[in-house]
């Protein structure tokens, strides 16, 4: 049977599948497919921050060809071709691996939302694509089209991590409604600290493309490790015990101080490699390995917001729930009887 | 959304930069008509400090590279007992600006060899030809990165044609890229009069038939940045004008600075 217990439910959409074991799901395809898809993400990262730190943006000057094909010849994958063309054919896998999920979403999929996000996913990734080729194209603005790619680069991996949490056993099983503080609500510092590791990824970005100085990077740095590590604090203080919600806390500020050292490691090695020929090591590693995890970070703040709201009601609502919990509870005690 | 915005600003952006980059008229500028009484700008070009130690290239990504003959340390501050190449050197100012001078038919060539550009630093005139060659045995892409001339990125394989192409306006100075090799580094001074040189390995540097005048002498480094002086040349004088670079000067600020800089067009 399905299991409720003494709590009530608060997503909504699982109400429409109570008749149904929660392994049975029909999102669990969808949610391996998600997972996949975030690991090329991931990888897909790896090589767009790859070409920005060997410099070979421009080194293959076509687009969508390259070289004019769309497999190029052995020959021609050498030196900086090779970050950039690799970086368009895992965007090609990240692309037609988007389309399959919209799809199988579309199809899977009872919740409404849940279809709109997929497509929303693959409206991003058509974006992205579109934008990566203005970069092609336009050389000229380099700074200006590299800086919103960066930035729809990690908005559509928070969609990508998103799906993946709608997708998961552990948002379908059912939890206990928690109210969440008036104070200092944890739906809206995690919130915000998502937006400003987001704005941070792009000063990041806007940095490492030399439209900004660093000085943007610094300060949004402190204020994310501020935003995060009082997220992470009021996390741990209030739900300890609960693993749903302390765990990515605790993944978030592991990151956070890796990121930090990463971050500077990556700076001091710039600086030092500010009169070579050519970017070298370790400064390519310490900047891949810097936005990465500043990728990761913000994986983990969006689990950490999801889950916030699925779990913690507002604290004007927590009564009227409260309320609302004791009748669910009566009525299952009285059918049981 | 962020997609459409971006493609309107570059629309945008775009129209406003074809514009200006189209061949300009020579404008009401008279020609100018030597009077015999040209003067000529002479000078040495010094290093103040220890020579710095010449950085290898690692070029080991493109067998074809590495594998070539040619030297494999970086160019980019040759000193020599004490004096510094590559230095372009030009004149702006008082009667240049007044008159306008024939363009060269005769092309400025930068060939790729040893994955190296030649010559590194170069000055063109404005609309001369301007043609890149390829002797080596792989790809190169040539990307000059201009501010007020057009952009342009163009792939060059081995034993394909010269590229040929022209600046239309005056900009010093424009920095040249392969991006396939990234340490393969040029720069191009393009001026609308015929009165600048670069620096050759001992540093000297001569500019010839510069009309009687009051000029400032600009002097540029790619790493070692901008100096200036005023210079006067009478009729048929010949100046000499020498400089010092120290070994501490930088070319200026970079990305690294902590101030904010917005390169946006």
């Amino acid at each position: 049977m399905y299991r409720t217990g003494n709590y009530p439910l608060r997503n909504a959409d699982l109400i429409d599948q109570k008749d149904r074991p929660v392994n049975d799901t029909p999102t669990r395809g969808v949610h391996r497919l998600a997972i996949i898809l975030c690991c090329i993400t991931v990888a897909l990262l790896v090589a767009g921050a790859l070409v920005t730190s060997n410099e070979a943006g421009d080194s293959v000057p076509d687009w969508p060809l390259s070289f004019g094909r769309w497999l190029i010849r052995s020959n021609n994958f050498i030196a900086n071709v090779r970050y950039e063309y690799s970086h368009r054919f895992i965007a090609g896998v990240v692309g037609f691996t988007t389309l399959a999920l919209a799809i199988w979403t579309y199809f899977a999929e009872r919740r409404n939302w849940m279809r709109r996000l997929g497509l929303i996913a693959f409206a991003g990734v058509i974006a992205q694509a579109v934008i990566g080729g203005m970069r092609v194209w336009f050389p000229e603005y380099k700074a200006l089209i590299a800086v919103p790619h960066a930035l729809v680069a990690q908005s559509f991996f928070a969609v990508a991590v998103s799906i993946v949490v709608f997708t998961s056993r552990s948002w379908w099983s059912p939890r206990q409604i928690k109210s969440d503080d008036k104070s200092l609500p944890l739906r809206t510092l995690t919130g915000v600290t998502v937006l400003a590791v987001l704005i941070q990824l792009v000063l990041g970005a806007g940095f490492r493309h030399q439209a900004f100085g660093i000085a943007p990077h610094i300060a949004g740095a402190v204020i994310v490790t501020a935003l995060i590590a009082t997220t992470v604090i009021t996390v741990l203080r209030r739900h300890r015990r609960d693993g749903y919600l302390a765990r990515p806390a605790k993944f978030a500020i592991a990151l956070l101080i890796i990121q930090l050292g990463l971050g500077i490691g990556a700076y001091l090695a710039r600086l030092a490699s500010a009169g070579d020929p050519q970017p070298l090591e370790p400064m390519i590693s310490l900047t891949v390995a810097h936005l990465v995890v500043g990728a990761m970070t913000l994986a983990m703040m969006v689990t950490l917001m999801l889950r916030s709201h699925q779990v913690l009601s507002p604290a004007r609502q927590a009564v009227s729930e409260a309320i609302e919990s004791r009748k669910v509870h009566s009525a299952a005690s009285g059918s049981a009887v | 959304m962020l997609t459409l915005a971006t493609v309107l600003i570059i629309v945008g952006c775009g129209k406003k930069k074809s514009t200006t980059g189209e061949k300009e008229p020579e404008g009401t500028k008279p020609a100018y008509a030597s009077k015999g009484d040209e003067g000529t700008i002479t000078g040495k070009i010094s290093f103040d400090g220890a020579a710095p130690e010449l950085k290898k290239i690692d070029m080991s990504q493109d067998a074809n590279c590495a594998g070539s003959a040619g030297d494999k340390t970086a160019d980019d501050l040759l000193v020599a007992d004490g004096k510094l190449a590559n230095v372009f050197v030009y004149i702006k100012g008082g009667p240049v600006d007044k008159f306008s001078f024939p363009t060269p038919s005769d092309p400025v060539v930068l060939d790729q060899q040893g994955c190296r550009y030649h010559p590194r630093v170069f000055g063109i005139q404005v609309n001369q030809p301007f043609k890149v060659t390829n002797s080596d045995n792989t790809t190169h892409n040539i990307h000059p990165s201009p501010k007020t001339n057009p952009e342009w990125n163009k792939m060059q394989a081995p034993g394909q044609p010269a590229i040929e192409e022209k600046f239309h306006r005056p900009e010093t100075l424009i920095p040249v890229k392969c991006n396939q090799h990234p340490w393969m580094k040029a720069s191009i001074g393009v001026l609308a009069h015929p009165y600048f040189a670069v620096s050759a390995k001992d540093g000297t540097y001569t500019i010839k038939n510069v009309p009687p005048g009051t000029y400032t002498l600009v002097f540029w480094h790619e790493t070692k940045g901008e100096q200036t002086q005023q210079v006067t040349i009478a009729a048929k004088e010949s100046k000499t004008q020498d400089i010092t670079y120290k070994a501490a000067a930088t070319a200026g600020a970079t990305s690294m600075q902590i101030a904010p800089t917005l390169l946006l067009p």
